[in-house]
């Protein structure tokens, strides 16, 4: 055990951060500037660093990746676009794909030439994913697609959608889906903005009318689709576990620097004794994310998969961040639900969670996101609970049965 | 970045876990709460031919010059067998105290005493007041001759009754001091304390014009502060570990039982108000573990945020352990709350440190002066 890293990652480290300091962009203004930002973090081995090197990665270790998000969120830098082409996409073509798909698909998802829209989730089909009744049907050279999807991040600007799609309703669920890539412009997908309770739009609905997908485009075989989409894929998986840490924790570092301007019952907050237990409580338990992140990335770095130990990392640390978006908000009152207007003193100006700069009240909101999107906090207990401690399944009614 | 065990790591803790699994069954628990004394010297004698009782001792003294990291594997064990005796009283209170400020002539009679079992230590670190801040100790050392006289009384001494030296804070003319003190000494009286986990034990030391001469001082009069600081950061991170401990046996017996406990013609555990709550309570092992280990390895490697991760640690786990060690209890309903099933020794384990060597509410002062400044 030696928590201190290593020099060869100290200097990494320092590498990282010289050329953001020589490189970042201050501000983003549009997508274009973004796929720009995008590209030259590629171009300079900061992006993809996981993938394998003959598909145009690094080859990177776990740790290098976390370093270099790290330091981004250190610095405040922009975030690059296209993450699920480049984190779930990508790494299912390299794993699932034909040479062909590779050679058509790969860079320009490196590059953000395409953008890259995950097509799974659907009104019906949530926690309960294998549910999904978008139907793909057999037309000979291709499929036509009709159904709805929702909860597509990214939908609005993506070229190319990751499709899960059933292909034979008369089997069980989980065996009756098929996994495809889909093109987005065409007529028969049309692309509506979800509104959030942010008010903003990172989401959207998409609507499939006899969309084409070409036989080509299939990846697997006709219904693999749930076990492809089951594998823990990603090359990205040192991924966010230190930055995410460092967001929160200049997001703390802001709070203390507004509340020092608050008063509570006479006295400043910060002497209140009952808000210093929170402050202490909550920092305690980021910290316990700090510790427990070096845990993951000693596993990752040693070649382990956590696996379903995915499943405690995420729930720990999504249900954190609410309880500190929750301390957030009683410190700033009404100061932490201001969207417009905010005094400069009070202003966040760390990445939220989508990697914008943002107010308390946005990230305060965003904050009830990350115990739903991938995998509810439910049903990460659920599978800590069946995978990990061996419990029994519940009796389900729908494992058997065809789906029409 | 290395946040694993080594290999000799995990045979320490394979080795200590498969010695306690035949030495220290919850039988051998019960009995010891029976027990006048409270603790075996078979397990005692082979706690010390394996060489855990002079483990984080330097090797002149008998010891392994093992750190902290292995200290709280073996900890953890302790705490998962609701081990009943003087080590952590003897190894942690009294032994690391000395290890950190005596003199090579304190350490010399008393680290190779401690690590062959043939002397027992402890530490009087709290008074009345139950304030944990060394600063406030009330008790007196006064001059006389060219040693003192200590008056005060000290409470939820541990193993107090079967120590043969005790480290004892008393404000000097110096200012804070630490005395090492026979309780046979003139003006000594200890009366027990008993609380609910009986596998523990503890006394109140009452000091009235107890003699102690000038070589019972431990590291310069007036200097006791820092020492006793860091003296506090080690006992509440090896209380952590045994709190932990507690927590993993707790939850691994809720784990088994709701596997064969049926209601309803199914399993319990296939029901997800419980499947949910072993979630959250192994959520809260895994967390406790990484804050346990971190700041194990922090305050052994002299790390900057040493102190802090010391009390991110106490606060964390003592509310960790108290809920799942609770959380067990309800899991199992009403045979969790039977005095012939097991499972009350790991609670009143967890709960008996959760106060002690500072709790979550004292850590979470501690941090927030260090990120409010």
């Amino acid at each position: 055990m030696d928590l201190n890293y290593t020099t060869e990652d100290v200097a990494f480290r320092k590498r990282v951060r010289t050329w953001l300091e020589q490189n970042m962009p201050r501000h983003i203004r549009n997508l274009d500037e973004r796929k720009a930002w995008h590209r030259r973090l590629y171009e300079a081995g900061y992006l993809g660093m996981g993938w394998p090197k003959e598909y145009g990665g690094q080859g990177a270790r776990p740790m290098e990746q976390a370093i270099v998000a790290d330091e981004m969120a250190r610095a405040g830098a922009p975030a690059p676009t296209n993450s699920l082409g480049v984190g779930i996409v990508g790494p299912t073509i390299v794993v699932h794909g034909t040479d062909a798909q590779k050679r058509r698909y790969l860079r320009k998802i490196l590059t953000a030439e395409e953008m890259w829209c995950q097509l799974y989730s659907e009104p019906n089909a949530g926690s309960d994913l294998a549910a999904l009744r978008t139907a793909a049907e057999d037309k000979g050279d291709h499929f036509f697609v009709n159904g709805q999807k929702i909860w597509t991040s990214g939908g609005a600007v993506a070229d190319w959608g990751l499709l899960l799609a059933r292909t034979d309703p008369a089997v069980p669920k989980h065996k009756g889906i098929t996994c495809f890539l889909m093109n987005m412009h065409q007529p028969g997908v049309d692309v509506r903005p979800l509104k959030q309770i942010t008010g903003s739009s990172e989401f959207c609905e998409v609507f499939m009318t006899n969309a084409r997908v070409e036989k080509e485009n299939m990846i697997g075989r006709l219904g693999e689709g749930w076990a492809i989409a089951q594998t823990t894929l990603g090359y990205e998986r040192g991924g966010r576990a230190l930055a995410r840490i460092t967001t929160y924790a200049s997001q703390y570092k802001m709070l203390m620097e507004a509340a020092r301007r608050l008063k509570r019952n006479g006295r400043p907050i910060l002497d209140d004794a009952v808000t210093r237990q929170k402050l202490g409580r909550i920092w305690a338990d980021l910290e316990v994310e700090r510790y427990g992140a070096l845990r993951t990335l000693t596993m990752l770095e040693r070649g382990e998969h956590p696996g379903a130990g995915g499943s405690l990392t995420k729930l720990s640390y999504s249900e954190f961040e609410k309880r500190f978006m929750e301390l957030a908000e009683e410190i700033l009152g009404p100061y932490g639900q201001l969207t417009d207007g905010v005094p400069p003193e009070f202003r966040l100006e760390v990445d939220t969670a989508v990697g914008d700069h943002g107010t308390w009240a946005y990230a305060f909101l965003w904050s009830r996101a990350g115990t739903i999107y991938a995998g509810s906090s439910e049903i990460q207990k659920n599978v800590i609970g069946e995978r990990i401690l061996g419990l029994p399944k519940e009796t389900r009614a729908d494992r058997a049965g065809a789906t029409r | 970045m290395n946040f694993s065990f080594s290999d000799d790591q995990v045979l320490l803790k394979n080795s200590v876990r498969a010695a306690l699994d035949e030495q220290c069954k919850p039988a051998h628990v019960r009995a010891m709460m029976e027990d006048s004394r409270g603790y075996g010297d078979g397990l005692w004698s082979e706690m010390a031919k394996l060489g855990w009782l002079g483990l984080p001792f330097a090797e002149e003294y008998g010891g392994a010059g093992l750190g902290l990291v292995e200290l709280c594997l073996v900890e953890e064990e302790l705490g998962r067998a609701a081990y009943p005796g003087p080590y952590f009283a003897s190894v942690v209170l009294g032994g690391l105290g000395l290890a950190l400020g005596g003199s090579p002539a304190q350490k010399e009679k008393w680290l190779s005493a401690v690590a062959s079992g043939s002397a027992r230590l402890s530490a009087a670190l709290v008074e009345e007041s139950l304030d944990w801040d060394p600063a406030s100790t009330r008790t007196t050392a006064t001059r006389a001759g060219d040693g003192f006289t200590l008056t005060g009384v000290k409470r939820f001494v541990p193993w107090a009754h079967v120590a043969d030296a005790l480290l004892v804070p008393a404000r000097a003319p110096e200012g804070l001091s630490l005395f090492l003190v026979a309780p046979g000494a003139p003006g000594v009286s200890l009366r027990p304390m008993v609380g609910i986990d009986l596998a523990n034990r503890w006394s109140e030391m009452r000091l009235e014009g107890t003699p102690v001469k000038a070589d019972a001082v431990v590291g310069q009069p007036g200097g006791a502060g820092p020492l006793l600081e860091s003296l506090l950061r080690r006992a509440a991170v090896c209380a952590s570990a045994e709190m932990l401990g507690a927590a993993r046996r707790s939850l691994d017996m809720s784990v088994e039982y709701a596997k064969v406990r049926e209601q309803f013609g199914q399993p319990i555990g296939s029901f997800q108000a419980i499947r949910h709550r072993c979630a959250e309570m192994l959520m809260a092992a895994e967390n406790a573990h990484a804050a346990v280990y971190y700041a194990a390895w922090a305050l052994n490697a002299g790390a900057e945020d040493a102190a802090m991760a010391a009390s991110v640690c106490k606060s964390y786990v003592s509310e960790a352990a108290r809920q799942v060690c609770g959380d067990a209890i309800q899991v199992h309903g009403g045979i969790g709350f039977t005095w012939e099933y097991d499972l009350h020794l790991y609670f009143k384990r967890a709960k008996a440190l959760e106060p002690l060597y500072g709790d979550a509410e004292y850590h979470r002062e501690l941090i927030a002066r260090q990120v409010v400044a």
